[in-house]
């Protein structure tokens, strides 16, 4: 069996009684990249930012690399990287000002950072753009600088919160490429999508999330099987299956 | 430790990236500044107007006379006719009017004494009086100067030194004397100038370092729209140390504003010695702590941009209208009382003992201990405050 990277242990979360998180537990293995599944308002956002350390759980109990969120909140900080689900951007600063920015935040030195900016921008093909002004930049180039911002300081574990949301094709595929090309380095990632094809194409395990519970966690194939022959099924299936066809806000 | 340094660069950059704030916070001060010059520049020496009638038209020495008024920097000579002249002194237009009569030159010519005369409405107005006293000397300079080529001329009568080398000689000796009077006066000023500028100056620079609550309360609400503070808490930011990176760059913004505009004030109205100058720079760095933190306490109750905005600026004019900004505020009033309650009031006295009365930093304990006091308080308050999110840390 692999590593178990991060463990998260029954996590609840209200916000005025309003249970957005309601008993989730997972591990996420060393190397995976695990998907988190569901539809608008299911809790993914909120899981996320416990075990990234913004946001302190009701209950519950979380270990990133086996330290503690609570205790050892500082030391998990450096094992992870996070790319939010909505932009978090200085747009009055240029590409390379930002991500040497968040280096800098991260730990590295100024040199270090700004060699990882440029290997990053590189890598998200948008090295011409360096010095441009993000707040220029169309909507594809700042979710892709939004992606590279999360990759400095070369995290152990990178959080990704729907990151391909509202995007054109060539800047989704870039990103895919990009997570794939990480994964096959060995990093273990964490991502959240309400796209299905994406999960299947992506990620080894996923746990489809709905009501701020996890209603089923496997691989894809397993996933897939459960509800008929294969060359029929789609992941879609299964999550309509799973969550019901209610519409969601 | 450097990571609350290396937000404040940012934050710098951002700022002198944004136009609109670099033309609030640094060319509105200069502007202001610029209309006080307008306003006050001029008016440390006396600058006044000599209404002239002239009915010695064509006379060398009516022309001698006026040809030195208007040589003289300080007045500026408006010639009018003598129904100009009594119709204005009529309306109350001007007060004092000189008349040069017909008959000056012809007189001097002929040796006689010549007169003229100073028509004037009351006393003919503080500027009038002064007017006619500079007129007085020139008159008195030239009388003199009349008297003794004569006395000479006389006196050499009968010999045969030419008439133009008397003139000369006379002329030297004149000047000569001029140049080394046998009373001098000598000018020595004590202190500091007790002028308009120095009176406003301590007003515009707290008004302006007190922009610093606004900023400051803005800064942190502008991060959790951006979606930045999220992130930045997943790194190994403290919020601590973003606090302190904030509170940095609102002192530095609050520096480089105060050293400006006490640039100016050194060298257009030398209202500085050196000491005086980084004492004054000192002040204004305590007092935009002060703000700064005052700024942050707000940023961390915040919910909105615009509600930072409100609070802080309802706040900033609370702080500014019982602060002797724009008044004085007498002793034994209501208002004295609460203006012991504004920040801005500590930071003004402290400015105007330093750039007023001549004072030093050492008569200030109490001032500057009640601004670095705020400044402290508010830091560890508004760290107890924050909150990232609701439900946050
Ligand atoms: N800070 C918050 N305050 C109040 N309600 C919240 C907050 N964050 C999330 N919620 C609520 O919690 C539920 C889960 O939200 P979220 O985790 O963002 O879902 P997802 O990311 O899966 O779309 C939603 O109903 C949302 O409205
Ligand atoms: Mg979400």
């Amino acid at each position: 069996m692999a590593e178990e990277f991060l463990v998260a242990q029954d996590l609840y979360k209200s916000f005025n009684e309003h249970k957005a998180v309601n008993g989730v537990s997972f591990t996420i293995y060393k190397g995976e990249i695990f998907g988190l599944l569901g539809p608008n308002g299911a809790g993914k956002t909120t899981t996320i930012r416990m075990l990234t350390t913004v946001l302190e759980p009701d209950r519950g109990h979380v270990t990133v690399g086996g330290h503690s969120i609570r205790d050892n909140a500082d030391a998990v900080r450096s094992l992870i990287g996070v790319c939010p689900q909505e932009l978090a951007l200085y747009e009055d600063l240029s590409a390379i000002d930002n991500m040497v920015f968040f280096g800098r935040m991260v730990g590295l030195d100024g040199r270090e950072a700004r060699a990882q900016a440029m290997a990053h921008l590189e890598l998200m093909g948008l090295v011409e753009r360096a010095m441009g002004k993000v707040g220029k930049f169309s909507g594809g180039m700042k979710r892709r600088i939004n992606l590279a911002i999360a990759l400095m300081g070369h995290p152990e574990l990178l959080f990704l919160d729907e990151p391909t949301v509202g995007i054109d094709p060539q800047s989704r595929n870039n990103i895919y490429e990009t997570i794939e090309g990480l994964r096959d380095r060995g990093m273990t990632i964490l991502y959240t999508t309400h796209y299905m094809e994406e999960a299947d194409r992506l990620c080894d395990r996923i746990a489809i999330i709905d009501g701020g519970q996890i209603i089923a966690m496997d691989t894809p194939y397993q996933l897939k099987s459960r509800i008929g022959p294969l060359e029929q099924v789609t992941l879609e299936d299964v999550f309509l299956k799973l969550t019901g066809r209610r519409l969601r806000d | 430790m450097t990571r609350p340094l290396i937000v404040a660069i940012k934050e710098v950059r951002t700022y002198l990236q944004d136009k609109g704030d670099l033309a609030f916070s640094l060319l509105l001060p200069i502007a202001i500044f610029a209309l006080m010059y307008g306003a006050f520049g001029r008016d440390f020496l006396f600058h006044g107007t000599a209404h002239v009638v002239n009915e010695d038209k064509g006379g060398t020495y009516s022309a001698l006379l006026l040809e030195r008024l208007d040589g003289l920097e300080m007045l500026d000579v408006e010639m009018l006719s003598s129904e100009e002249a009594d119709s204005r002194l009529e309306r109350a237009d001007v007060l004092m009017v000189l008349y040069i009569p017909r008959d000056f030159s012809d007189k001097l010519t002929a040796g006689e004494p010549a007169q003229v005369l100073f028509k004037q409405r009351g006393h003919g107005g503080q500027q009038g009086q002064i007017v006619a006293g500079i007129i007085r000397g020139v008159a008195e300079e030239m009388n003199q100067k009349f008297q003794v080529h004569n006395q000479v001329k006389n006196h050499l009568a009968g010999t045969n030194i030419p008439e133009d080398r008397i003139e000369v000689t006379t002329q030297k000796f004149l000047d000569r004397e001029r140049e080394h009077p046998i009373v001098g006066v000598r000018e020595e000023t004590v202190g500091i100038r007790p002028d308009p500028v120095s009176q406003f100056l301590p007003g515009i620079v707290t008004m302006f370092v007190l922009f610093a609550i606004t900023l400051s309360a803005r800064a942190i609400v502008e991060e959790r729209k951006k979606g930045t503070l999220e992130r930045l808490l997943t790194t190994r930011l403290s919020v601590g140390q973003l606090f302190a990176g904030k509170f940095l760059a609102c002192i530095s913004r609050g520096f480089v504003q105060t050293l400006i505009l006490l640039i100016l004030a050194y060298i257009v109205f030398q209202l500085f010695t050196p000491l005086s100058f980084v004492q004054a720079l000192v002040i204004a760095v305590v007092f935009a702590a002060a703000a700064g933190a005052i700024g942050l306490v707000i940023a961390s109750i915040a919910r909105s941009e615009g509600g930072a905005t409100w609070i802080a600026v309802f706040f900033t004019m609370t702080m500014v209208m019982p602060g002797g900004t724009f008044f004085p505020i007498p002793e034994d009033s209501v208002i004295y009382v609460i203006s012991k309650a504004s920040i801005n009031t500590y930071a003004n006295d402290a400015l105007n003992t330093i750039i007023v009365e001549g004072g030093s930093l050492a008569d200030l304990g109490l001032e500057m201990g009640v601004l670095a006091g705020v400044a402290i308080a508010g830091l560890v308050l508004s760290r107890i405050l924050f909150k990232v999110m609701p439900g946050g840390r």
